[in-house]
């Protein structure tokens, strides 16, 4: 699930509240999701597809999924790692 | 409803125009151009009673205090505002709709509204045909104006179905596709000769075209009974409302 806290992410803009980073999931796999700082977009990494948040609103459309590549990925398992 | 004495202009020669849309991208990008005046149009169309057919649908969804609840194809909100009350303080209620326009819409009137217990709704844009939402989540969906317009209504009741909670309800609200022919003959004039000519007061005349075949290519409310028990509802009912005009499809889980 989403690994910030919403004052950090509201610091950066992207402003995902602590109600939607609980509840919302993958829309294609239904597992969790997380949030990557960098970006502030919303990452599932069981398909391994970004989402953007505009204005706080989570764009989840399927259809709007960015595909990562592996350097992406590689990219924020090490800042995930970093922030552990 | 009152809305045949009404004298407004019409065409002698509006006729009925089959006009499918039946891609989900056209679908997005006609709710995107009528966000800005859908609210003001709702109230012109209907004399404002579309306020009243919502309350009822959120009041058919047994909405209370500290439940979460879903809107599906909120739009613009209406529906999710009305939960807002019913499940504050304690519950929260989360609006998804695939319109960034209509999304941003809700977003707007909800900072303008300012009631506090709108401070508790959330919105997300996603597909009602693939939720991003847990299983058995939900103590409540509504959904107003949507089943017409999905591309598969048999998986948008599939999704609804899987994140409500067992023993919670959805509560469906739209246009009634009657089977009885004065109805269906009544609703059609009224759409052609009421609805689309003051939309195109508004630029709108194609978009509001649409509706006629959308109401066509629609389920009876005995068909979204059937659909909503073949998915796995263990009740399902469809109230028509407004001399079955329009029609409330109640569902258990």
């Amino acid at each position: 699930m989403v690994r910030l806290s919403k004052a950090l992410l509201k610091e950066a803009g992207t402003g995902l509240s602590k109600t939607l980073s609980e509840i919302l999931v993958c829309p294609l796999s239904k597992k969790p999701l997380r949030v990557c700082e960098e970006t502030g977009s919303i990452i599932s990494d069981s398909i391994g597809v970004s989402f953007p948040i505009k204005d706080g609103i989570p764009c989840l459309v399927p259809k709007d999924g960015k595909i990562l590549d592996i350097d992406d990925t590689l990219k924020d398992d090490d800042a995930a790692t970093k922030r552990t | 409803m009152a809305s045949l004495q009404l004298c407004l202009p019409f065409s002698s020669t509006s006729r009925f125009r089959y006009q499918p849309v039946r891609c989900a991208n056209e679908r997005q990008a006609l709710f995107n151009r009528i966000a800005p005046v859908y609210d003001n149009l709702n109230d012109v169309l209907s004399m404002g009673q579309h306020r009243i057919w919502k309350r009822m649908a959120v009041a058919w969804s047994g909405a209370k205090i500290g439940d979460n609840v879903l809107d599906l194809c909120c739009g613009s909100g209406d529906l999710a505002f009305l939960l807002s009350e019913k499940v504050w303080p304690t519950g929260k209620v989360t609006g998804l709709d695939f319109s960034e326009d209509q999304l941003s819409m809700a977003s707007s009137r909800q900072d303008l509204l300012s009631k506090v217990c709108y401070r508790n709704i959330e919105w997300v844009e996603g597909d009602a045909l693939d939720l991003p939402f847990s299983d058995c989540f939900f103590h409540g969906i509504t959904m107003g104006y949507g089943l017409r317009n999905v591309v598969d209504r048999r998986k948008a009741l599939q999704e609804m179905f899987r994140v409500l909670k067992p023993g919670s309800r959805i509560s469906v609200l739209d246009f009634n596709k009657s089977t009885k022919p004065i109805t269906a003959t009544i609703q059609e004039w009224m759409i052609n000769n009421v609805v689309v000519p003051v939309a195109s007061g508004y630029g709108l005349a194609k978009e509001y075209e649409y509706l006629n075949s959308s109401i066509e290519e629609f389920l009876t409310g005995k068909e979204q009974e059937k659909l909503a028990l073949e998915v796995g509802f263990s009740t399902a009912k469809h109230y028509e409302i407004t001399g079955g005009l329009m029609g409330n499809l109640v569902a258990t889980r």
